[in-house]
């Protein structure tokens, strides 16, 4: 229980020591030369004026105007103005794939037409009296 | 949300407190203003919405980690050396007379007496300059807890450390500055 008692004394001690000393710190920090205070006071001033700045700035924020026009607003128009950065590559994207599926589409055009003109060909009158090609005409196709 | 008024009434009263805690940090005016400066004009754009009652821990917080930006910028030497130095004296002096270097702080700067002018212009010097020698975070907490009055809990959340912590450095920051000033001659 003493000791208790004694820790708390010092503890208090210790505290109004230290109110005392920081005291001091501060009836000399009264006496600073005039040149640092007006840099301190110059800081100050510039530091309300960026607080008006980034107060004035806000309300601007929360409706904002979207690359299209439109208008976004509260807290959705930050999100918003992100999604809207992404279109430019989303169209790249799509614009990619679209070319790549044309693309393909003209090889199997142009490989239909190939085989098109190869299987419309004409016969030779001859190619009928052949006994093979007449048998081939006649065989059922292989499943 | 604090006002134009709060907020300069709230950096006028804190200005020359963080000039000079700066200062005690990277012993140079020009570089404690700029860092000063930059606290300000950080708590200015990002919690100028806050209430007032905020602003002081934030502020704090914000010096110490601009502090801390401009020592890990400017790559000092000296700041590795003054960490190194928290190693020292792992106790505080326990049979040292707190209360009678208590009487002899409070009767040199209690009153404001002609006679004693000089002694008491020597005696704030004296503090100042003991306070600038103690070790970094002795002196943080030590002027975080008795200049800006801050609770334990307070003080423990601008220096991200316990509330332990924050006592153990007070009390050795008190013991050190009592062992000093009894060192250069302050008796009763």
């Amino acid at each position: 229980m003493n000791a208790i008692h004694r820790s708390s004394d010092r503890h208090a001690l210790e505290a109004r020591l230290g109110l005392r000393l920081a005291a001091g710190l501060t009836a000399g920090t009264e006496r600073l030369p005039h040149d640092l205070t007006e840099r301190l006071r110059f800081a100050r001033e510039l530091a309300l004026v960026r607080a008006r700045e980034a107060r004035s700035a806000s309300p601007v924020a929360a409706v904002g105007v979207s690359a299209s026009g439109g208008l976004l607003l509260g807290s959705f128009a930050p999100l918003l103005q992100r999604a809207a950065s992404l279109l430019p590559l989303l169209l790249l994207l799509g614009g990619l794939l679209v070319i790549e599926q044309w693309s393909m589409r003209e090889r199997v055009l142009a490989a239909a037409e190939i085989d098109t003109l190869l299987l419309a060909d004409a016969l030779p009158p001859s190619a009928y009296s052949d006994p093979g090609f007449a048998e081939f005409l006649r065989s059922e196709p292989q499943p | 949300m604090a006002s134009d008024k709060e907020l300069s009434d709230f950096l006028k009263s804190v200005e020359k407190r963080a000039f000079k805690r700066t200062v005690y940090a990277v012993r140079s005016d020009d570089s404690a203003l700029d860092i000063v400066q930059d606290a300000m004009i950080r708590l200015a754009e990002k919690y100028a919405d806050r209430p007032a009652a905020e602003l002081p821990l934030i502020f704090q917080r914000i010096l110490s980690n601009a502090t801390m930006d401009w020592y890990r910028r400017e790559k000092v030497r000296n700041a590795l050396m003054t960490n190194l130095s928290e190693f020292e004296s792992p106790e505080p002096d326990g049979d040292f007379d707190l209360l009678e270097m208590l009487q002899t702080v409070e009767g040199s700067l209690g009153t404001e007496s002609a006679a004693d002018a000089v002694s008491r212009a020597q005696i704030l010097h004296l503090i100042d300059a003991q306070v600038a020698e103690l070790p970094a975070r002795q002196r943080e907490a030590f002027l975080l807890r008795y200049w800006e009055e801050f609770d334990v809990a307070e003080t423990a959340l601008v220096m991200g450390c316990s509330e332990g912590s924050v006592k153990t450095h007070c009390s050795r920051a008190v013991h050190a500055l009592a062992k000093a000033l009894r060192a250069k001659g302050i008796r009763p």
